[in-house]
């Protein structure tokens, strides 16, 4: 089995800093929060850039081009609702590092991003997900089929589908965490690569909280076969776990000073 | 439907290690198959031959051995003989002498061979220790340093010496650091970590990862080094792609198998056939499970393994 892979998610709209240096084209925040990610051990770092629906072909150019020719082509997962935005950021994209990936589709508004991904030779996460909430797996799993065909049918190769099963916060959903465990087990028995946004489990927990909840919830998801996940790479407790379960998944040869690697 | 054929090439490779310096320097590695699967891509860099002498000269060797150097007396004189040989790409010295548990031959007595030996041929070169660790860390550091230029591999750096050996080879000296692990799949990853944490470059070392002569607990030896190549090519472990180099003579020609003369077991007939054949069959099987390089000792082995890597490759 290949080893874990992690898409660094601090590269987000959402912080107030990434935000402001996103709009003012300012490099030097984007490129220190990437070098932390990096340095920690992230493979993917993801852009998320927000809707951007002013200027957003050009953010995403300057972000891929900027992040690429800083890091040596790391590979990255280009995040927007801006289809437009996507496309802007894959034409400039270098893949000798990895495809890019396209973050992301749904079973709803935004399954046209499986096509997207498939005219343009990229990776897509694929979220099993509709107009709100799916209900069960047998939901889940019928997104699941859906996305895959669509993927299949536009010449996409399953590998590049990561199936996204929606972590769901615990406080106030902690009933379904089992569903979501089991969903993944779903998708890895039928040989699907998967992610997702993992540290939703914890959302709304107290800051010290969290790592100890997104440390359980890898290592419960890895064991069920979860292949990928869009995490904070800065968290210690959290890629130490991931790469201890790697060793003993055995997708990882164990040496000594295996957490410095 | 058709049957079309997969590549089994990966992503990753072997990192190259080169050896020796000008016409002679030798390449190791750089493959992004398994051992021989030229079908799946090319192997540009065909596995290596070592012959092996000491510092004991031909004094300790079986009479099969000795007949090959007649008339040679120094050091100088059997290293030069020994570079002559059919099918031979780099020589290996070992200071066996060294061990204090043997004849503790003084460290400035075993740099002088290694001089005498060095001078003497152009051929790139490894330099193998005493097997004791103490001792190791003194010599091959002296080693290290004599050897100045010629890009040698210093073998072994192990778990107790590592940093004064690889300190020594690999940041003062420019050698190669030859990493040492006996048949221990994660101490192999773990001193590569280890040197590549004190700076040496990752391209300036070699594995040995263990040695047995076939028959002899040999298994471990091939499950060890098919792991690496496996941990190296299909997980892409940047800390196991670095070239094997196994030392086979030193084992196959101390089991009873090579060294029980004819004389006392008739039955088992001629005891330099026997010999042979537990070399070539065990660097055989070294190649075959993934070893870079392999280092033999008598010719006719040499010249067998020769014709065989050229014949796959």
């Amino acid at each position: 089995m290949a080893k874990f892979i992690t898409i660094g998610e601090r590269l987000s709209t959402t912080a107030p800093a990434v935000n402001k240096a996103f709009t003012q084209r300012d490099p030097e925040p984007i490129i220190a929060r990437a070098k932390q990610q990096l340095d920690a051990g992230a493979t993917y770092l993801d852009v998320n850039i927000g809707p951007a629906e002013s200027d957003g072909e050009d953010l995403m150019k300057w972000a891929v081009q900027l992040l690429q020719s800083e890091f040596d082509n790391v590979p990255l997962a280009l995040d927007t609702s801006n289809k437009k935005a996507i496309e802007a950021g894959i034409s400039v994209y270098n893949r000798s590092k990895g495809k890019p990936i396209v973050n992301s589709a749904d079973a709803a508004g935004r399954i046209e991003n499986i096509d997207l991904a498939a005219a343009n030779d990229a990776i897509v996460i694929a979220l099993c997900n509709g107009e709100g909430i799916a209900k069960d797996n047998d939901e889940r799993m019928g997104y699941c089929q859906l996305l895959l065909e669509r993927g299949l049918e536009h010449g996409m190769e399953a590998e590049d589908l990561w199936f996204d099963p929606l972590f769901l916060v615990v406080k106030g959903m902690q009933d379904k965490q089992m569903q979501i465990l089991e969903c993944i087990k779903m998708f890895s028995d039928m040989g699907l690569n998967s992610t997702g946004g993992l540290s939703n489990n914890s959302n709304g927990m107290p800051k010290h909280i969290r790592p100890i909840m997104d440390s359980a919830m890898v290592a419960m998801a890895m064991m069920q076969g979860l292949t990928s996940a869009i995490v904070n790479p800065n968290d210690t407790r959290l890629m130490e776990t991931i790469k201890s379960c790697d060793v003993l998944k055995n997708n990882t040869l164990y040496a000594d000073s295996y957490l410095e690697i | 439907m058709p049957f079309t054929a997969k590549s089994g090439k990966f992503n990753a490779s072997i990192k190259t290690v080169t050896i020796g310096t000008g016409d002679k320097a030798i390449t190791l590695g750089g493959e992004n198959v398994l051992p021989f699967y030229t079908f799946d891509a090319p192997i540009e860099n065909a596995p290596k031959v070592g012959i092996e002498i000491t510092d004991f000269g031909l004094e300790n060797e079986p009479e099969c051995i000795k007949k090959y150097y007649e008339g040679c007396t120094t050091l100088a004189e059997i290293a030069k003989k020994a570079a002559s040989f059919e099918g031979v790409d780099f020589l290996c010295f070992r200071m066996e002498g060294g061990d204090p548990n043997g004849a503790n031959k003084s460290t400035e007595e075993l740099i002088a061979a290694l001089k005498e030996v060095a001078d003497a041929v152009d051929l790139p070169l490894v330099v193998s220790g005493s097997k004791n660790v103490e001792k190791d860390a003194e010599l091959l550091t002296k080693a290290a340093e004599a050897l100045q230029g010629r890009n040698a591999v210093i073998l072994p750096a192990r778990e107790e010496n590592y940093k004064t050996v690889g300190a020594a080879a690999g940041l003062a000296y420019n050698q190669v650091v030859g990493a040492e692990s006996s048949v221990d799949i994660n101490l192999a990853k773990q001193l590569n970590v280890l040197l590549t944490q004190l700076g040496v470059n990752a391209s300036s070392i070699a594995m040995n990862v263990g040695t047995a002569t076939a028959g002899y607990g040999y298994e471990y030896v091939a499950s060890t080094m098919q792991r690496v190549k496996a941990a190296a090519l299909s997980q892409n472990d940047t800390q196991l792609q670095m070239p094997i180099i196994t030392p086979v003579a030193s084992e196959t020609w101390a089991v009873k198998e090579s060294v029980t003369s004819e004389a006392d077991i008739p039955e088992w007939g001629d005891q330099e056939r026997r010999g042979v054949d537990m070399e070539v069959q065990t660097a055989a099987a070294d190649l075959a499970c993934g070893s870079n390089a392999v280092i033999l000792k008598h010719p006719t082995s040499i010249a067998t393994i020769s014709k065989m890597i050229k014949e796959l490759i």
